[in-house]
């Protein structure tokens, strides 16, 4: 079998000069191409950070949001069924009463310590009202430990930054507006963790 | 004695007996809201139909007594679709709160539903029927209607244990609801029980409301130290790091030292923990609320010694170092009788065994005591028919027992010390609580006597106005903070736990005591509670051949003539 093997070469020969001219073009094509598209007609594949944030996926694990309820009332009950799932033991609450009777408790003190936090989005997960969800925010930098540890007032005021979108969250879509307090003016939606389901 | 087939397996038990009991001997757990050990039997809520043979219908476990020859099967699809149907009936109107539910993770709903129900609901949410939320009954409860399944478990309670009869059944059909006439507050000092008894979340703690969610508490069992009854208790309590800074008021502060945390632990809440022989399942709200001095402003954390007539905090070394100077210097100068100690029955058995042996072989003298008036007769003595009784200290019968045994004592009790320290013969004094000092009933004599003594020392849990009449204070670990045994006012010898540990320089008493003998050279083999336990059970004859690991958790009573 081997004997009779045989390669067809067809090896074209061209002058050494002649090699690097039209390389050159080549390439100098190339560049000039890119050039343009990227100086003129803004298609670069880098973004021009950090006047200009890269989009991620829907489901891209950031910093914590906390929804409202439609009259601006942070919609966290304080169950801390998110601080029991956290891993990092990130997530510090302490639970306050009002008097509204059919909601009855809330968070006085919602802290997440950003620094511990893995981002693992098992509060999210854990939350049996959305009312935690995480952004696209990325930005966890600062120049103070201390500032790393996000408060309720901090972590309620993202929805208003419009930079960041949302990010990991139970359900997509028709939920947005819920958690944009848009809607649902049905009796249910200020009621403490009520269900329609199980029970 | 019936003998019955449970399951299978079969049993026999005195006449009388139920189902459920019998059941619960064989390790089967039937489902139940309204039974309760230690009330009367209602049979209301039917969680705990059982299937027995020749029987037409399902009976329930709680009320059936059993017969010669009867077989019971708990575990059966008929008893178990039974089950499944209650539950889903107890149900229909319950607003499913769970999030802002203190008995979350407590619940019989939650508990019976993640095991027998399962199911999905049939109700609509607008089709439940909503009742009143969040009542107010009183300093300690937290009425929620809404929630309540009628099991009636608190009404009875109020009828049959405290007989006050505030709480009370209203209205009809699917719109009754339990409350008091026009939410009038329970006014009994027993009302904290009904929320230990409500099996689900209608009746919550005020005192608990919100504070912490129940499966971050663990939970040590304990004996309450408020009164000479000795009610048991679980302690539910949460670690909690402290920082130096929290605790040292000088030291570390002055220097610029930074932080460093230690474990540590904060107590949220009391229970009351079954023992039918003593406190059956209550506590009265007095000692409900007794965790509150545990963390309480004024607690000891760090010595104080007298210094240009005012007391200042001190380092736990040095403090401990000049009272063992002072005590040895003045025992050497005058003589043995010229120290004395007051012994504390709010001390445990353990304590108060190497406090006064300490005094006995160390110092010499028969000065140890801590009888005032005739009290100490009458621990027996209640306050009310159900459990409280007028000695509120917890081990006044161990220490008539522990220093009975190791002292000649006199009929004067510890008067005797204040009139020898009256007459200038008493040059040192040692309390072994501040408790004493402050119950003390005439005060402008005991700061008479006292301030002809030389030096006085004291062991304090918690900084008071009288320990201004003290030259030296040692902080004293709580009854969460160390082990133990407290003895009741009927001899029942029973096991405190430590729960989390003691700040830093906070120490137990008994471990104050062994560092007392080692330095005077007479070093102890005692490194625990359980070892000093061991030394007192062999010189304490009413303790004889009993371990501290050995108590059960209900206490051995031991002879008390």
């Amino acid at each position: 079998m081997s004997d009779n093997y045989q390669v067809d070469y067809k090896v074209k020969l061209v002058p050494e000069a002649k090699v690097h001219q039209t390389a050159i073009v080549k390439g100098l094509s190339v560049t000039m191409k890119e050039f343009v598209k990227t100086m003129f007609l803004g298609d670069a594949p880098t973004v021009q950070y950090p006047e200009q944030h890269r989009k991620y996926s829907e489901r891209f694990r950031g910093v914590h949001i906390l929804t409202q309820r439609e009259d601006g009332s942070v919609k966290c009950v304080a169950c801390m069924l998110c601080a029991t799932a956290c891993p990092a033991h990130c997530i510090h609450i302490e639970a306050g009463e009002i008097p509204d009777k059919r909601i009855e408790k809330y968070p006085g003190v919602f802290e997440i310590d950003l620094l511990r936090c893995v981002m693992c989005g098992l509060c999210v997960d854990a939350c049996p009202e959305e009312a935690l969800v995480m952004s696209e925010d990325y930005e966890m930098s600062s120049y103070a430990r201390e500032d790393r540890v996000v408060a309720r007032v901090d972590l309620m005021q993202r929805l208003k930054i419009k930079t960041w979108n949302l990010g990991y969250r139970p359900r997509y879509g028709e939920s947005e507006k819920k958690i944009e307090n848009k809607v649902l003016a049905t009796g249910g939606t200020r009621d403490a963790g009520r269900h329609g389901e199980g029970g | 004695m019936p003998k019955v087939t449970i399951n299978e397996k079969p049993i026999e038990v005195p006449a009388g007996t139920t189902i459920l009991q019998a059941a619960e001997k064989l390790g089967f757990a039937i489902p139940h809201y309204c039974y309760h050990p230690h009330l009367s039997i209602a049979g209301n809520c039917r969680m705990c139909l059982v299937e027995v043979e020749k029987a037409p219908k399902l009976q329930i476990a709680c009320q059936t007594q059993v017969t010669e020859g009867m077989v019971v099967r708990t575990q059966s699809e008929k008893a178990k679709q039974a089950v499944r149907a209650t539950l889903e009936m107890e149900l229909i109107n319950h607003p499913i709160d769970c999030p802002v539910c203190d008995q979350a993770g407590e619940c019989g709903l939650q508990d019976y539903y993640m095991r027998y129900g399962l199911h999905s609901s049939r109700v609509r949410l607008s089709d439940k029927v909503r009742k009143r939320k969040v009542i107010d009954l009183g300093p300690l409860v937290v009425l929620d209607t809404e929630r309540c399944i009628l099991c009636s478990r608190c009404v009875r309670f109020t009828d049959e244990v405290t007989r006050t009869h505030e709480l009370q059944f209203f209205k009809r059909r699917d719109h009754t609801e339990i409350g008091t006439l026009d939410d009038q507050p329970l006014r009994n000092a027993y009302s904290g029980n009904v929320v230990d008894l409500c099996p689900v979340g209608a009746l919550t703690s005020k005192d608990f409301r919100f504070k912490m969610r129940v499966w971050f508490l663990k939970s040590t069992p304990s004996v309450c130290p408020l009164c000479a009854t000795g009610c048991n208790i679980w302690v539910d309590h949460h670690e909690r790091e402290y920082a130096t800074s929290d605790v040292t008021h000088s030291l570390g502060q002055d220097k610029g030292m930074p932080d460093v945390y230690h474990p540590g632990g904060e107590v949220y809440r009391l229970r009351p923990r079954r023992n039918d022989e003593l406190n059956q399942s209550w506590i009265c709200d007095e000692g409900r609320m007794g965790y509150k001095s545990l963390g309480a402003e004024n607690r000891l954390y760090e010595p104080l010694v007298r210094k240009d007539g005012k007391l200042t905090w001190s380092d736990y070394g040095e403090a401990l170092e000049l009272l063992h100077q002072k005590l040895t210097d003045l025992k050497a100068r005058h003589g043995g009788e010229a120290v004395a100690g007051v012994a504390s029955p709010q001390a445990t058995n353990e304590e108060i065994y190497l406090f006064a042996r300490y005094f006995k072989d160390v110092i010499g003298t028969r000065l140890v005591d801590w009888r005032v008036g005739d009290g100490y007769k009458q621990i027996e003595a209640r306050e009310d028919e159900i459990l409280r009784r007028a000695d509120k200290n917890p081990n006044s019968r161990g220490a008539l027992l522990i220093l009975a045994a190791l002292t000649k004592q006199g009929g004067k009790g510890a008067e005797e010390i204040l009139e020898a320290a009256r007459g200038g013969k008493v040059k040192a004094l040692v309390f072994q609580s501040q408790e004493w000092l402050a119950r003390y009933p005439d005060q402008a004599k005991l700061k008479e006597a006292l301030s002809r003594v030389d030096f006085i020392a004291a062991f304090a849990t918690h900084r008071i106005p009288e320990l201004d009449l003290v030259h030296l204070v040692l902080p004293q670990a709580s009854y969460a903070e160390k082990d133990g045994s407290f003895t009741n006012y009927e001899g029942r010898v029973q096991k405190i736990q430590r729960c989390f540990p003691s700040r830093e320089d906070t120490k137990p008493g008994w471990q104050i005591m062994a560092s007392l003998f080692k330095k005077a050279g007479r070093e102890l083999d005692v490194n625990s509670a359980a070892d000093a336990f061991k030394m007192l059970a062999g010189e304490v004859p009413a303790f004889k051949g009993m371990t501290l690991a050995g108590l059960p958790s209900t206490g051995t009573v031991v002879p008390i003539k």
